[in-house]
């Protein structure tokens, strides 16, 4: 049984000029010890997947609905929220974007560690505070008894984000996820917190969703990738296969503005042309297909439904797309 | 820290001194003379010139200034004319009045916008945050002293709950707690009413903007208790610009009771320097602005002070 | 070699045509100025509005009930309490308009002065604005008025005098976050005189902070003045005036309520359509607050 099950989630927003889809029926499965890598650019839903998975989207505006959505054999969207609180921090927990605004900036490193600690595993305040300097040194920050008092601006973003991720882990939790963790910070920091994440959940199997835009860093961590597009799933593949068999059009624009990881890092970077889709009233068609470049004559008649390709790969995606060119 | 604090005291005396020059020229570029004013028309031109002499206001006016100056130097604020008492005194009566009924409007308005600001921030439009709206809308525009008014009519007259007067005054001090704290309650109600509404307004639109930042998320994230998310973690935020306004109106407080000290015969700094101005009673008006001047220069302090405790990003 | 263009100043007819566009949007700030101009306009027409004379004593009908004949009641002289209050809003309005061109031939060009000089100029300036607000205003403006005599133009300079400092150090902002930005020095390059600078380039660039200061002015200087008449240093009995008269309704709190409630109400009124208005005016003022449907969309991305 997997630890996740997603079956058929959505999440809507009411506005003032009409209901946005953000999450338009998004179904998946995370294995225990799994990496996922969920991709995607800005609004296409990959953070609203997250916040609904963490029952943290504001309702209202927001509504969540999905047919099933079961964590650890509890379903997630039939617990008040007493009960996902008690999930939220101690099951299952977040590292947001920017390192920078995600910590309280009047409260103390510390404090915001240990009031975790005293909430979900009901430590003591000595033994919360042991736990807390264990937790800062787990995550490379140094001098960490000395580090507790300290407030998030005398911190530096790689040392923020570190904290950040000291917090989420700090209950053992079966599910991280990361939300566009790295991308507010310098490529080599990067590297060091992919690492950083990657050690920590392999040694205690825990299970990732990271979500970012940048196939590069997905690459490197996940076993798994989902590309959403316009609130959906639009392909899902074992990261390998993704790479070598790109087949959704969309996903092909998403590799064309990725440096090759393994490839000559000469190529010059295409960003994907066009508007962002219409949440609002979408296409009764594909809804990368305007921007799509590789559209047939199908894509202009009928949405296309999901194609599988073996080796647990599937597209939503008219397009014959053979293997990308070595 | 000490070392800002020691250059933002160090610059106390110079402000007081351009405002007691100001008060200084204020008091004698206008027409009116004490003397005449305090004896009457029909006195002799002797004893008129001996008062003058007295109180050093037949000397030439740079030279009254810097007698008057020397003496501040030295704790010494002078007689009141009209009055037969020194100036410290008079203050020393005075001063403490005032303080307890800037201490019940700054407690009232406390007690007011801090659960009205932040209920109304986190059930935006709902009835909450309209009365809360309403309130600062009316509390900016009712004047004090019509408010005042107002609340006599209720609580005083038709429901007969509450005292219109008695602060400072004997019966009320001999009487209990009750007895001595019930004249307080309507006055401090409209003094601090503005103050009330300043505060409720900036309350709500910060806990608004702060509940709505990144760490508001994570700490729900953590799985926190609602109450721990709000009062610990955004609260604390939102208590930066707050307290420091707070502290800052305290700091006029004392200066803008004259129209309430007035209807509710309170006994404070603002009566007194009433009747000092009408009587030109110079020691006393220049002694008692100077020591409002002082207040609020305190208050102003404090203020930065607090910030920066409050404040872990702040370093002077 | 190519001379650089200086990057173009905000066009200030073009932005108060904008700005003349986003204020009736305002619903709040347009039902204030509606509320203000009527205001206005029966203190003009008083002497055409109102049922009675507002001096007049007849004490065979004093402290009656508000009625069809007397719509807000008599006082205890048997005046009627709403011809005194149209009669006492010419004092209350006109002392509120004349402080706000007083506050601004005063304030603005100190604080102008202030800001564009610097230096020594601006260091004295605004030493001596720091010392004006360190006393509470009501208490200075009772301490001039006082001094000076209690008469309605000592209140209009006491209460000028009062609401200046803070113009001048508004303006002085501005004027200083405006001097320090490119197209001064590039109109400064290109050879304009100071004179030009001040007038072409800050002004149309404080313009805005000021007009919203001085609705606040406005505002400030109809509840000093009431204040001011309320302890007896304003406007001189029996002539109308809200403040005075509420002085007045304290004797007859319990018996005439309608004595103290009819010029509460106007003053209320009166600063509540200035404050409105002046909100309105900030929106309207503040490009950053337009709401046009590409930022509400944005907003929302």
């Amino acid at each position: 049984m997997p630890l996740l099950a997603v079956r058929n989630l959505r999440t809507r927003f009411a506005t003032d000029r009409g209901t946005v889809r953000a999450v338009d029926g998004v179904s998946f499965d995370l294995a225990e010890g799994e990496v996922l890598g969920l991709v995607g650019e800005s609004g296409s839903g990959k953070s609203v997947t997250a916040l609904s998975i963490m029952r943290l989207v504001p309702e209202p505006p927001g509504r969540v609905t999905a047919d099933s959505m079961s964590f650890d054999g509890t379903d997630l969207l039939r617990l008040t929220e007493a009960q996902a609180r008690e999930v939220r921090g101690a099951s299952m927990a977040m590292v947001f974007q920017d390192p920078m605004r995600s910590l309280n900036p009047v409260l103390s490193i510390g404090r915001q560690l240990v009031e975790v600690l005293q909430r979900h595993q009901k430590l003591g305040r000595q033994a919360a505070r042991r736990r807390a300097i264990e937790l800062l040194e787990m995550v490379g920050i140094p001098l960490a008894d000395k580090r507790l008092a300290a407030y998030p601006h005398q911190f530096s973003g790689g040392m923020r984000q570190r904290v950040m991720i000291a917090i989420a882990l700090s209950c053992n939790p079966r599910l991280l996820i990361a939300d566009e963790a790295t991308t507010a910070l310098d490529v080599t920091i990067q590297a060091q917190i992919v690492d950083l994440v990657k050690r920590l959940t392999r040694e205690r199997g825990t299970s990732v969703i990271w979500i970012s835009h940048d196939l590069g860093v997905v690459a490197n961590l996940c076993d798994r990738v989902n590309v959403m597009y316009a609130g959906r799933i639009v392909e899902s593949a074992p990261i390998r296969d993704l790479f070598q068999r790109p087949s959704h059009g969309y996903t092909l624009g998403l590799l064309g503005s990725t440096p090759r990881i393994d490839g000559p890092a000469l190529r010059r970077l295409s960003p994907i042309d066009g508007l962002p889709p219409n949440l609002i009233d979408p296409l009764p068609l594909c809804p990368f297909l305007p921007r799509c470049r590789v559209s047939v004559a199908a894509c202009r008649e009928r949405a296309p439904d999901r194609r599988d390709l073996g080796h647990e790969h599937w597209a939503t995606c008219f397009a014959e797309l053979g293997p990308r060119a070595p | 820290m000490w070392h800002y604090l020691g250059r933002r005291l160090i610059q106390v005396p110079l402000v007081l001194l351009v405002v007691s020059l100001m008060t200084f020229l204020i008091t004698r570029a206008t027409p009116g003379d004490p003397v005449q004013i305090m004896l009457g028309m029909q006195t002799s031109q002797e004893a008129a010139d001996a008062m003058r002499a007295e109180f050093n206001l037949d000397r030439p006016l740079p030279e009254q200034y810097f007698l008057w100056v020397a003496k501040v130097a030295t704790g010494d604020l002078g007689r009141s004319i009209r009055l037969n008492d020194t100036v410290t005194s008079l203050l020393a009566e005075r001063f403490p009045v005032s303080l307890q009924l800037a201490l019940a409007a700054m407690l009232f308005a406390l007690a007011v916008s801090i659960p009205l600001g932040v209920l109304a921030a986190l059930r935006r439009n709902t009835w909450i945050d309209y009365l809360c709206t309403g309130y600062t809308v009316l509390g900016f525009a009712v004047p004090n002293f019509g408010l005042a008014l107002i609340l006599i009519y209720i609580f005083s007259i038709k429901l007969d709950w509450l005292p219109i007067t008695g602060i400072g005054s004997m019966e009320a001090a001999a009487g209990g707690w009750w007895s001595y704290i019930a004249p307080f309650i309507v006055p401090a109600i409209a003094l601090g009413t503005l103050q009330t509404a300043m505060l409720t307004r900036l309350l709500r639109s910060s806990m608004i903007d702060i509940l709505s930042q990144d760490y508001i998320r994570t700490a729900r994230a953590k799985g926190l208790l609602p109450a721990t998310v709000v009062i610990v973690h955004a609260l604390k935020n939102a208590m930066i610009p707050f307290v420091t306004m707070a502290t800052v109106q305290f700091g006029y407080m004392i200066g803008i009771q004259v129209t309430i000290e007035y209807i509710f015969a309170v006994p404070g700094m603002g009566s007194a320097i009433l009747n000092a101005v009408v009587t030109r009673d110079f020691p006393v008006i220049q002694g008692f602005t100077l020591v409002i001047a002082a207040f609020f220069l305190f208050a102003n302090i404090m203020a930065d002070l607090l910030y920066a405790v409050l404040d872990p990003r702040i370093r002077y | 070699m190519a001379i650089a263009q200086p990057p173009a100043t905000p066009r200030f007819a073009g932005s108060i045509r904008l700005a003349a566009r986003q204020f009736p949007r305002h619903r709040a700030a347009m039902v204030g100025l509606v509320c203000l101009v009527l205001l206005c306009l029966a203190a003009a027409f008083a002497p055409l509005i109102a049922p009675f004379d507002p001096v007049q004593i007849k004490l065979s009908a004093k402290l009656r009930p508000p009625s069809l004949e007397h719509l807000l009641g008599t006082d205890h002289f048997g005046r009627d309490v709403f011809s005194r209050l149209l009669y006492g809003g010419r004092t209350s309005l006109s002392v509120g308009l004349l402080v706000v061109a007083f506050a601004f031939v005063l304030g603005v060009p100190l604080g102008l002065a202030s800001g564009y000089f610097g230096g020594r100029t601006d260091n004295l300036l605004m030493r001596l604005v720091d010392a004006f607000l360190t006393f509470p205003p009501l208490l200075l403006a009772v301490a001039l008025v006082g001094l000076l005599g209690p008469d309605i133009q000592n209140v209009m300079l006491a209460l000028g005098v009062v609401q200046a400092p803070v113009l001048a150090r508004m303006v002085r902002g501005s004027t200083l976050a405006v001097r320090e930005e490119v197209y001064v020095t590039a109109a400064r390059a290109l050879g304009a005189g100071p004179g030009r600078i001040v007038v072409s380039h800050l002004l149309r660039n404080v313009v805005s902070p000021i007009v919203v200061q001085l609705t606040v002015v406005f505002a400030a200087a109809v509840v000093a003045e009431a204040s001011l008449s309320f302890l007896g240093f304003g406007t001189q009995p029996p002539q109308p005036s809200w403040g005075r008269d509420m002085s007045e309704a304290r004797r007859f709190l319990g018996d005439a309520p309608w004595m103290f409630l009819g010029p509460t109400g106007a003053i209320m009124l009166c600063v509540l359509s200035i404050n409105f208005l002046g909100d309105g005016l900030r929106d309207a003022l503040d490009p950053r607050a337009w709401r046009t449907r590409r930022t509400v969309a944005a907003e929302e991305r």
